[in-house]
């Protein structure tokens, strides 16, 4: 939440000062292209002014120039005469072109450009008389006073023009004035809003880190709390694993030690039957309850109760199968090679009954009496979690096998221990001798 | 009123060119019987003079030749007329009809009738004046409405009428303009005498920093139609006018253009001189843009160069000269203004509407004749 609200805050003022920016911005480049207009009309209106003035003077200096000719005869006072009327009548040109060009033809500018006529005819006139010898004539004329009236009138139309150029001038000026103070303002409210929006956004980070921080304590003192706690319970847990793990490994090493009094029994029983098949049964019964005897001894052992280091559990339980085989008088010779497989408890006891089963019978049936060899139990990984089990011996075979006494009951506990583990028993005739092998899987 | 200004400006001209053929003359300064042919500086009147001799063998009578019936003319009839009566002198007047050879006629009968005093209103100064001087010479009580000779020659200063129409102006500027105006100067150039007027509207306005003289210009004919015309020319060029100051019948032409191209506005201020009826008509209406009007009350200095006439006969000292005060007629006056020229005689007896009206100079008397003023006098002489 306060990251959103820091990134909204941030945004805000963002955009809060971009569009101040902007507005700057926009504002500069109108009030720069105003002033261009405003210095391009400035420039208009004094351009305006100066035929004014020029006209005016250009007038004045030919009528000054005709008034001391008619005063004294004196050509020298016509010197400048032709050039101030000439230069009158492009001033004249000036001004109707520029004040035309500013907009509609001023009122004016008809009667203005009527009376310069009359006025340069007038003065033309009165200097063309003085050179006849008229001089009655030429003095009359400007007794008439009608030279000075025109020249009031010139003089109101032109103050007219040069007022009027001034009055513009003046407002173009105020205006750039106004444009400047406007731009002047603009920027101080900008850069206000501008130091707002960034004092605004600064003490939204520092408020937003605050916050962090607090959320980040906490968190941290909860995670304090939480670990303290895990830990705790933690070490309840191990403590009560380790009471499982006692317990469950004091109840294997019981029902090891019943299995292995029942076992006693069983060859204590044996030792007292008389009857050789039963005797032979017995033991094979003592056998069975030792396999399994001995799947509990490896648990109560081990740190795992779920799986069996089956290459360990085979090769305890093989030695004790052995021992007791030649306790029993066979000569057999049995080795083992056992890759290290781990398998569930319940599976490790299915295996080691068919195991057991099989060694039995190798030692049992492959070799006559009277007659050594070998017998192999071999435990090997698989490849896609599987293994192998194979007993195999250099015995008679399968066929020539003559098995007094049996009773099918092994066969019977290996397909049925072979069915539990999801496989069977395949027996391979090796010419001479038998091979037993199964494939079982290892997954848990 | 009608006109006065222009009355007196003529007779000012006329007045001119008799003291330039004065002054051509060698034996122009002052000789025994030509009386103040140079021009002098002359004193405030002193009406506690000793008394001088009375005239002898006149008769105690009091006769205005007069050039025409223009209202101001009647002006000066009424006062001298209202003058003979409080102070039991005959009185007539005599019409000239603008006729100058008749008029001299007129001065010389009245000589050969020995008439004890004249007021006149001379129509060719120059050829009156010899008739003029031997009429004064005689002991006659000659007052002169502007041009010389005369025993009391009146005049009204060009440069203070022009002043108090510039300064009335320069107050509405002021107080209603925010200071700033365009102000229109309608002149006359072919009166030179009357150009004080324009200068002291010149040196008024230049004090004031916002005011702009767009135009300063003589219209063609002075009269309505001139003022009009002239107006309207200026219009084309200074469509925002403030200001209009000029004689009462171009200003009057003026104030038409504006109505016309509606450029007329309550808050202007048109001005003008010599208080024609038409002007103190527009003076009167709520709203008009014609604001004041200078004028020279006639019949006021009419009642006093009566009084004068009579005094003379008298044996008492008279003014040699005297100016007639320009009065700048607003709404807020008028009434009072109509009130004195109705009845001068109540302002001639208060000291300080005399005053206000009039401003006498010099002292003269039977026995001093010999002094009178022969040259254009004037008290705003530089």
């Amino acid at each position: 939440m306060a990251s959103s609200r820091l990134a909204l805050g941030v945004a805000g003022g963002l955009v809060v000062g971009f569009l101040a920016l902007l507005a700057i911005v926009g504002m500069t480049v109108w009030l720069v292209a105003r002033s261009n207009t405003l210095f391009h009309d400035t420039a208009f209106q004094r351009d305006t002014r100066i035929a004014a003035v020029e006209l005016r003077d250009a007038l004045r200096t030919a009528e000054s120039s005709q008034r001391g000719y008619l005063l004294t005869g004196n050509e020298i006072y016509l010197a400048p005469y032709d050039t101030a009327k000439a230069r009158a009548r492009e001033q004249m040109a000036d001004l109707e072109r520029l004040i035309v060009t500013e907009s509609q033809q001023p009122p004016f500018l008809a009667r203005l450009r009527e009376v310069v006529d009359e006025k340069l005819g007038e003065m033309d006139q009165s200097i063309a008389m003085k050179r006849a010898g008229s001089d009655a004539e030429a003095l009359s004329i400007i007794s008439s006073n009608r030279g000075k009236a025109l020249m009031d009138e010139i003089n109101v139309f032109l103050y007219g023009a040069m007022l009027n150029a001034d009055e513009k001038s003046s407002l173009f000026e105020a205006e750039q004035q106004n444009n400047a103070v406007i731009l002047r303002w603009a920027s101080i409210v900008a850069a206000f809003v501008i130091v707002l929006v960034v004092a605004a956004v600064t003490y939204t980070v520092y408020r937003n880190r605050q916050e962090i921080a607090q959320a980040r304590d906490e968190v941290r003192a909860v995670n304090l709390t939480l670990e303290e706690r895990v830990e705790t319970r933690t070490q309840e847990l191990a403590l009560a694993r380790e009471r499982a793990e006692l317990l469950l490994s004091e109840v294997n090493h019981r029902v090891a030690n019943s299995l292995q009094l029942v076992a006693a029994m069983v060859m204590m029983q044996a030792k007292t039957v008389t009857d050789e098949p039963a005797k032979a049964a017995l033991k094979e019964t003592e056998a069975r309850i030792q396999a399994i005897s001995q799947i509990h001894k490896s648990l109560y052992t081990s740190n795992d109760v779920t799986s069996v280091a089956l290459n360990d559990y085979l090769g305890v339980m093989l030695e004790h199968l052995g021992v007791a085989m030649r306790n029993d008088g066979h000569t057999a010779r049995l080795t083992s090679m056992l890759d290290p497989v781990a398998l569930p408890t319940d599976q490790s006891i299915s295996l080691g009954v068919v195991a057991t089963e099989l060694v039995t019978n190798a030692f049992k049936y492959a070799y006559p009496a009277g007659q050594s060899g070998d017998i192999r139990v071999m435990l090997r990984k698989l490849p896609r979690k599987r293994a192998e089990l194979v007993v195999e011996d250099d015995g008679v075979g399968m066929g020539a096998a003559v098995r007094p006494g049996g009773t099918g009951l092994g066969s019977k506990i290996v397909a049925s221990m072979a069915a539990a583990l999801k496989t069977n028993v395949e027996y391979i005739d090796r010419t001479p001798g038998t091979a037993a092998r199964l494939v079982f899987s290892t997954a848990p | 009123m009608q006109s006065c200004g222009f009355a007196l400006v003529r007779q000012l001209a006329h007045a001119a060119l008799a003291v330039i053929l004065a002054v051509a003359s060698p034996a122009a300064a002052y000789a025994q019987g030509r009386g103040l042919t140079k021009p002098v500086v002359l004193p405030a009147f002193d009406a506690a003079r000793p008394v001088c001799a009375k005239p002898r063998g006149l008769k105690r009578e009091l006769v205005f030749v007069r050039d025409n019936d223009r209202e101001f003319m009647q002006g000066v009839g009424r006062g001298l007329a209202l003058a003979a009566a409080d102070r039991r002198l005959a009185y007539r007047v005599v019409r000239s009809d603008n006729n100058a050879t008749l008029m001299v006629k007129q001065i010389n009968g009245l000589h050969a009738a020995k008439t004890g005093s004249i007021v006149v209103a001379p129509i060719d100064p120059p050829s009156l004046s010899p008739a003029l001087r031997r009429v004064i010479g005689r002991g006659t009580y000659v007052g002169a409405i502007v041009p010389p000779p005369a025993t009391t020659i009146l005049n009204a200063p060009q440069y203070e009428t022009g002043k108090v129409l510039a300064e009335a102006a320069a107050v509405h500027i002021r107080t209603r303009l925010g200071g700033k105006a365009k102000v229109v100067l309608l002149t006359h150039d072919n009166l030179q005498f009357l150009a004080p007027r324009f200068t002291a509207m010149r040196d008024t306005l230049r004090k004031l920093p916002g005011v702009t003289i767009v135009a300063d210009i003589s219209p063609a004919t002075v009269d309505k139609a001139g003022g009009y015309r002239t107006m309207k020319t200026i219009l084309l060029a200074h469509p925002k006018v403030d200001v209009v100051l000029g004689a009462d019948t171009v200003v009057l032409g003026a104030l038409d253009a504006l109505r016309e191209t509606g450029k007329a506005r309550p808050d202007q201020f048109l001005g003008g001189i010599d208080g024609e009826r038409e002007a103190v008509a527009e003076l009167k209406k709520p709203g008009s843009p014609y604001k004041a009007s200078i004028s020279l009350a006639s019949p006021v200095f009419g009642y006093a160069m009566g009084r004068f006439a009579s005094d003379w006969l008298d044996g008492r000292s008279v003014p040699q000269a005297m100016d007639i005060l320009p009065k700048a007629l607003t709404r807020a006056n008028i009434r009072q203004y109509e009130r004195d020229v109705a009845d001068p005689g109540a302002v001639y007896a208060d000291p300080v509407r005399r005053k206000s009206y009039l401003r006498m100079y010099g002292n003269i008397c039977f026995d001093s004749r010999d002094r009178y003023i022969d040259f254009p006098w004037s008290s705003e002489r530089k």
